[in-house]
């Protein structure tokens, strides 16, 4: 019995050892502190001021060839949109050369006779609007703002006419846990995912290749810790570095872009924990299965960083993916983080969607860890 | 000196190149990145679940369904009975939304009264919420459209219909210029020549002395009869030869594979692509100037390389971030460059509108390829 927990106390003291040695590698090298608080701080930063999807004002060119009351009352409600920034072109021409050349996004165009046409019986009146396609969100978005100021502008013009209104279908959005669905709301959970992706994956991906490259790799075999103890002994000084970093984030989150949590900070931290298992762990293999620094920086940008910008669903939607993308989607940490985080902050301890997302994160990373382990295995062979 | 640059130069490439590993991991990555990119990187939104709680049970709330599932954005419709019942599911992200149509809707509507149809949506999701929430007003309010524009009883209401939505007097006809079917791909393609090759030229230069560095090969190299300057300049010019491999490669990807028209001049392409590798090689050549270890070279990169693609219109429009940051998107080589990229693609814009982009594209070259020959020399001396 004595002898088990004297065997016990002698494990836990030489992982101490190998911790304690990372650990002051950890601190004594600066760019290890630039990935652990500037790039972070950056990122938040950028993300939060910089990036927004909240499509603000779009600048058009609007061509009136018709001097009538209803084409200048029509030009009028566009001006006076809060949506538009209206730059009025003498002709066709001139509003055809804005557009080609990118100075703005839009030309309506109040074609002549425009009044007649409008009035007279038999008679269509057209309003004409030429949009920059190149960017589909931008034109569906003046598409949808032309329409709603056109049909704005008949149905006060009626009004003034003393015509009845027809029965209008109208349709009232609400948005659940983020009432005025401001992008930074759900951008900012999701560049903590990112971030923590960054430390997790970028930082460990270096840890054991830099033994290898400086050959003190041997030296560490030749002591009597075991395979466990090493890997574990590596990653559990980043795993608390990453926490850290998370508390600055999400300080920063809530006292200064003022995010709402609506989660408990039990569930925050539980999530964050669960999610380093899966990042640690890929980080880890990076570097058990690259010979130089080197490469694994870039297995470790091209696996972990880069999936989780663009396939976590943080800046684009996953569901709108081709199925065999989805498919892969499943393999990348940072897709369960991303839902887990955006829940938390945005809704609540809904534990339906946090116990799944945790448990496919600590698979990922049993499995991740499972195969370091066993590269390893094979160099020390 | 032209003899001795050659050299050089000719040194520069044939280290970069003579590993086919190397060679491998310059072309391999980005070719697969462009694929799968252009897949997730899309802002439309497909496949959505929406849950529909029909209160109403009556025949216009049936048509509304009817044609919300022919449209072929909508993949689910599942019905709850109660908005209650359909929290559950949004909670768990099952759907990204529910359409609820209130008790009364149908005998309203046939009353001639107003009727309005609930959206509820996942803020959490709020991006890719509020696109769909687009997609459902417009058929919703087509839905409308076809009540005003059916014959209905009396004079009344027929004279009510040239008040609302669609009259048959008027009508907004909307000509997508550039990119007709409004395919996201297009524009997102071009965009990923810049930012690939962004990224490439970047990398290349901020390792290349790093890395001699480390070996020990850049005292060699200092004390050979090459000038600082012309060691700097054989540093610099490779990458460029680098682009223009790279990015005739995605020309051809992205117009032959995925039919995206080129329509602007050769010339002008090369041009840019020439312009925006100098102006990226300059500031990687000034990262390598700087610090003294491969990692931190990495590092450095990197840290500039997000704030890059953040800051260029890449992701979210320009127009939607604050003035300072603005600001900084005009000394950014990528705004210019994907503006280019854009012009030169969809748009086949004329040299004269271009010319301003390429200018600053070469301003910028000129400054960042000065510094770095300046930090190089000093560090050098």
């Amino acid at each position: 019995m004595s002898d088990a927990l004297t065997r016990v106390h002698a494990w836990w003291q030489q992982l101490a050892a190998v911790m304690i040695k990372e650990a002051k590698q950890v601190i004594r090298d600066p760019s290890s502190w630039i990935i652990a608080v500037v790039l972070p701080l950056t990122f938040l930063f950028l993300f939060g001021y910089g990036i927004s999807l909240d499509t603000t004002v779009v600048k058009i060119a609007v061509v009136r060839e018709d001097d009538g009351r209803d084409a200048r009352d029509f030009a009028a409600a566009l001006t006076n949109s809060r949506w538009f920034l209206v730059v009025p072109a003498a002709g066709r021409r001139t509003g055809e050369q804005l557009l080609q050349d990118q100075s703005v996004k839009a030309v309506v165009i109040i074609p002549a006779e425009f009044d007649r046409f409008l009035n007279a019986q038999h008679t269509t009146a057209q309003v004409q609007v030429l949009v920059d396609g190149a960017e589909p969100n931008t034109a569906n978005f003046v598409h949808g703002y032309v329409s709603s100021i056109w049909s704005g502008f008949l149905a006060a013009r009626g009004l003034q006419q003393g015509m009845a209104m027809a029965a209008p279908v109208d349709v009232a959005t609400r948005f659940w846990f983020n009432a005025n669905a401001e992008s930074r709301w759900f951008l900012i959970p999701g560049s903590m995912t990112v971030i923590m992706t960054l430390l997790g994956t970028l930082l460990t991906s270096l840890v054991v290749a830099r033994e290898w490259e400086r050959g003190t790799l041997e030296a560490l075999y030749a002591t009597p810790l075991t395979r466990g103890q090493i890997l574990i002994g590596k990653t559990l000084p980043y795993f608390l570095l990453a926490m850290v970093s998370m508390l600055v984030c999400v300080l920063t989150a809530l006292f200064l872009f003022r995010l709402p949590l609506r989660g408990s900070l039990l569930a925050l931290g539980l999530v964050s924990a669960v999610f380093l298992f899966p990042a640690l762990g890929q980080g880890l293999l990076i570097s058990v299965t690259m010979k130089s620094q080197m490469a694994a920086a870039q297995l470790g940008l091209a696996t972990g960083f880069l999936p989780a910008m663009m396939l976590s669903g943080f800046l684009f939607d996953i569901h709108s993916m081709p199925v065999w993308l989805r498919a892969i989607t499943f393999a990348v940490p940072a897709r369960y983080m991303n839902v887990s985080l955006q829940t938390v902050f945005l809704a609540g301890d809904i534990w339906a969607v946090l116990v799944p997302n945790m448990l496919f994160m600590l698979a990922v990373g049993a499995l991740f860890f499972g195969l370091a382990w066993w590269r390893l295995h094979k160099r020390v062979d | 000196m032209l003899q001795r640059l050659l050299a050089i130069i000719r040194k520069e490439l044939i280290t970069m190149l003579r590993d086919p590993r190397a060679r491998y991991t310059l072309i391999v990555p980005p070719t697969l990145q462009l694929f799968v990119f252009s897949f997730a990187a899309t802002m439309e939104v497909k496949n959505i679940d929406l849950a529909i709680v029909d209160l109403d049970r009556g025949p216009y709330a049936a048509d509304i369904v009817q044609r919300l599932r022919g449209s072929r954005s909508f993949t689910a419709l599942p019905h709850y009975d109660s908005v209650a019942a359909a929290r559950g599911a949004l909670e768990r992200e099952r759907i990204i939304g529910m359409l609820v149509l209130p008790s009364g809707f149908s005998p309203d509507l046939a009353a001639g009264r107003p009727a309005t149809a609930q959206l509820l949506l996942d803020g959490r999701r709020s991006n890719a919420a509020q696109i769909a929430a687009q997609y459902v007003s417009l058929i919703v309010s087509a839905e409308g459209a076809s009540l005003t524009g059916a014959p209905a009883d009396g004079d009344a209401a027929a004279a009510a219909g040239a008040g609302v939505a669609a009259p048959p007097n008027a009508d907004v006809v909307v000509d997508n210029w550039f990119n007709p079917n409004l395919d996201y791909r297009w524009y997102m393609l071009p965009n990923l020549v810049g930012m690939l090759s962004l990224g490439v030229a970047l990398m290349i230069t901020a390792l290349s002395v790093a890395r001699e560095r480390e070996l020990g090969t850049f005292d060699q190299t200092l004390v050979s009869p090459a000038t600082p300057v012309e060691i700097a300049l054989g540093k610099l010019l490779p990458p460029l030869v680098v682009a223009l491999v790279q990015t005739t490669l995605y020309l051809l990807i992205v117009t032959l594979l995925y039919g995206v028209p080129f329509r602007g001049n050769l010339l002008i392409f090369y041009a840019a692509v020439l312009a925006f590798a100098a102006a990226c090689a300059g500031v990687g050549l000034c990262v390598s100037s700087l610090v003294y270890t491969q990692q931190q070279a990495f590092l450095g990169a990197f840290a500039l390389l997000l704030p890059f693609s953040l800051l260029s219109g890449f992701a979210t429009p320009v127009e939607n971030m604050p003035a300072w940051l603005q600001f900084i998107t005009t000394i950014n080589p990528l705004t210019h460059m994907l503006r280019l990229m854009q012009g030169l693609f969809l748009k086949g814009a004329s040299l004269g509108s271009m010319a301003h982009e390429l200018e600053r594209l070469l301003e910028i070259a000129l400054f960042t390829t000065t510094a770095a020959v300046l930090l190089f020399s000093r560090k050098a001396a």
